[in-house]
C-alpha cells in the first residue's frame, strides 16, 4: 500500500511527510477536578483531569517524603472502530497507564508534596493514532491547570517510517501498516529525553532521523502548550482584575 | 458586599467560604428564605443546557450535553447479530453507563461508583418503558439477522443531576442515529456497508436503500427535584445534593404522560401536594428540552 505517494509525496490524508496533525488544546473541561485538560491531536482526542495533591487513600502506600503519582487510561467503548469489550484492566491499557505515570513523575516536584496523592486520569474520547502523545500532552496542561510543580513541561509525539521516508505524527492507518513507530517526549526548555519506545527492527542510522523527527515534533507541541498556557492565565487575570 | 479596601473585602470572602464548608446547611437555609439560591438561580430554574450532536465521527449516533457543569458523552454503534427465537423480527438494545475517575474526586479507580449502576438501571427501565424505540425497526432479515444497538454513555463531568443529564444524551443520540447500509456477502452473513461499491459486488439487494433514521415515538425527559422542609429545589448541583439527601425524579413524555417516578427514601416525607408540584415543574422543563432538542436537530439537518 502506497502510505507515501511517490509523485507527489503527500501521505494517505494529504499531510506531508514531516508535517504533524492539527492540534488542539484546552484548559478546564472537567468542572470537578484540580486541573483538567482536553487536548486533540488530528482525530485523536483524549481528556486528562488531575485530583491532588490529596490525602493519601491507601495508607499503606504512603510515601513519607514525597507524593505518590497514580495514573490510570481508560478508552471509552466508542473509541476505536470497533466497539472494545474491555475498556480498562487489558494489558494494553495497564502498560500505557504505567508508561504515563512514569513519565510524568519524572517532572513533578514530588519532593515537594510529602505524604500526599497526585491522581491523573485520562480518557480517550476518539483514537485515531497516537493515543500516547495525546495523553502525556493532555496530562502536562491538566497538571499547570492544577497548579502543580514540575520541573518542566512534558510533550510527546509519535514517528515512523514507511516507503523510505520518516513520517511524522502517525494517524492509525500508518500505525497499523507494520512500520517502526517511535514514541519520544521530552522535558521541552530543558531538552532531555523522558521517554522514548519503539517497536519493529529499524537500521541505526535510520533511527536516529526518525527520533530526531520525533523530537522536532515534540518541540512543535510544546511551543503549542506555552501559548495555550499563557492565554488561559490572561484570562484569569482578566477574570482576578474584575 | 463590597468592601472598599480591598484586604477587608478578602478576609470577608474567606469568612464567607468557610461558613460554608463548615455550616453548609444553615448557609442554604438562610439563601432559601429569600427563594434564591448561591448560584443565583431561583428555586424552580433548571441550570443552562446545551446538546451538541455528533461529536464522535465513529459512532452511528452520539450527543454530547451539558447541564451546568453535569457532561455526558453517549454513543451508539450498531452491529449485526443473530434475534433470539422468541422475537424473531425485533433488534436489541443494550444500555451501558459508565463514569469514569475523571469525572469527580469521589470516584475511585478499579471501583465503580454506586450510582452509576443505580442509574444505569434505571436508564434501562426508562427507556422501554417509554416505548420511544420500536424494536421491530431495528430488524433486518426477519430471524436472520438484526441490529444490536450498544449505547455508551459515559460521564465526562459529575455536578448534580447525573440522571437527567445522561437520559437526555441517550434521547439526543437516538436522534441522530443513522442506520447505516447493509447487503449480504457471499456465506449469508450480513456485513455493513461503508461508501460505495460497485454493482457486481453485491449479492443480493441493499436490505435498505439508503441510510435511515428511526422514527422514534414520544421522547421521555425528566427532572430532579430536592426536598428540603417546605422547599422544592429543581435541578440540584452536587453540592446542594451533599447536604440535601431526599431526591424526585419524574419522566414524563413529550405527550405529557406520566412515565417514571422515583423517589429512594431520603429524610424528608412528600405528600401529594408535594409530588404534583414536581409533576409541574417537570412538565416546563419537559417543554424547555423539547425545544433545545429540536433546535439542535434543525442545526444539524441544515449542514
Amino acid at each position: 500500500m502506497e502510505y507515501v505517494n511517490p509523485l507527489t509525496g503527500f501521505r494517505l490524508d494529504g499531510r506531508r511527510p514531516n508535517e504533524m496533525r492539527q492540534i488542539r488544546g484546552e484548559i478546564g473541561v472537567v468542572a470537578k477536578a484540580d486541573g483538567s485538560a482536553l487536548f486533540e491531536m488530528g482525530n485523536t482526542k483524549v481528556i486528562a483531569a488531575v485530583y491532588g495533591p490529596r490525602e493519601v487513600r491507601n495508607k499503606g502506600q504512603q510515601i513519607n517524603n514525597q507524593a505518590l503519582v497514580r495514573c490510570e487510561y481508560g478508552m471509552a467503548n466508542f473509541s476505536t472502530g470497533d466497539r472494545r469489550r474491555k475498556p480498562k484492566g487489558d494489558r494494553r491499557s495497564t502498560e500505557i497507564s504505567l508508561v504515563i505515570r512514569q513519565t510524568m513523575e519524572a517532572c513533578i516536584l514530588t519532593h515537594l508534596m510529602p505524604h500526599s496523592q497526585i491522581d491523573i486520569f485520562v480518557q480517550v474520547l476518539q483514537a485515531d493514532g497516537g493515543t500516547r502523545s495525546a495523553c502525556i500532552n493532555a496530562a502536562t496542561l491538566a497538571l499547570a491547570d492544577a497548579g502543580i510543580p514540575m520541573r518542566d513541561i512534558v510533550t510527546s509525539c509519535s514517528a515512523g517510517y514507511l516507503c523510505s521516508t520518516p513520517l511524522l505524527d502517525l494517524n492509525y492507518v500508518e500505525d497499523s501498516a507494520g512500520g517502526p513507530d517511535v514514541t519520544v517526549g521530552i522535558l521541552a526548555k530543558m531538552d532531555k529525553v523522558t521517554l522514548l519506545q519503539m517497536d519493529a527492527k529499524l537500521p541505526m542510522d535510520i533511527f536516529e532521523n526518525v527520533m530526531q523527527l520525533a523530537i522536532e515534533g515534540c518541540k512543535a507541541v510544546a511551543h503549542y502548550i506555552r501559548e495555550v498556557l499563557l492565554e488561559h492565565t490572561k484570562q484569569l487575570e482578566c477574570h482576578r482584575g474584575a | 458586599m463590597e468592601s472598599s479596601e480591598g484586604t477587608g473585602g478578602l478576609s470577608g470572602e474567606i469568612e464567607v467560604e468557610a461558613y460554608r464548608r463548615l455550616f453548609p446547611l444553615p448557609f442554604y437555609e438562610r439563601h432559601l428564605l429569600e427563594s434564591v439560591r448561591p448560584d443565583a438561580r431561583p428555586l424552580n430554574r433548571a441550570r443552562d443546557t446545551t446538546i451538541a450532536l455528533g461529536p464522535v465521527a465513529s459512532a452511528d449516533g452520539s450527543a454530547l450535553v451539558k447541564i451546568g457543569d453535569t457532561t455526558m458523552l453517549a454513543a451508539i454503534k450498531l452491529e449485526v447479530m443473530t434475534p433470539s427465537t422468541d422475537a424473531p423480527d425485533e433488534g436489541s438494545l443494550a444500555i451501558e453507563f459508565q463514569m469514569p475517575p475523571i469525572c469527580s474526586p469521589s470516584v475511585r479507580p478499579g471501583r465503580p461508583a454506586e450510582v452509576a449502576s443505580v442509574i444505569s438501571k434505571q436508564l434501562s427501565d426508562v427507556m422501554m418503558s417509554s416505548e420511544m424505540i420500536n424494536l421491530k425497526e431495528l430488524s433486518l432479515i426477519s430471524g436472520k439477522a438484526a441490529w444490536m444497538a450498544y449505547l455508551d454513555i459515559y460521564c465526562l463531568s459529575a455536578d448534580g443531576c447525573l440522571f437527567d443529564a445522561a437520559l437526555l444524551s441517550a434521547i439526543a443520540a437516538f436522534s441522530h442515529l443513522q442506520i447505516p447500509l447493509v447487503s449480504v456477502n457471499d456465506d449469508g452473513r450480513v456485513i455493513a456497508v461503508f461508501g460505495e461499491l460497485p454493482e457486481a459486488k453485491l449479492k443480493l439487494e441493499l436490505v435498505n436503500k439508503e441510510k435511515r433514521k428511526l422514527s422514534l415515538g414520544s421522547k421521555p425527559f425528566s427532572l430532579t427535584c430536592i426536598l428540603h422542609e417546605e422547599y422544592i429545589l429543581a435541578d440540584p448541583n452536587a453540592e446542594e445534593e451533599s447536604i440535601m439527601d431526599t431526591f424526585v425524579t419524574v419522566v414524563l413524555d413529550s405527550l405529557g404522560q406520566l412515565v417514571s417516578i422515583y423517589k429512594p427514601g431520603g429524610a424528608a416525607l412528600a405528600n401529594m401536594s408535594t409530588i404534583k408540584a414536581c409533576i409541574a415543574l417537570t412538565k416546563s422543563r419537559v417543554k424547555e428540552l423539547n425545544n433545545i432538542l429540536s433546535e439542535s436537530l434543525s442545526e444539524m439537518e441544515v449542514d
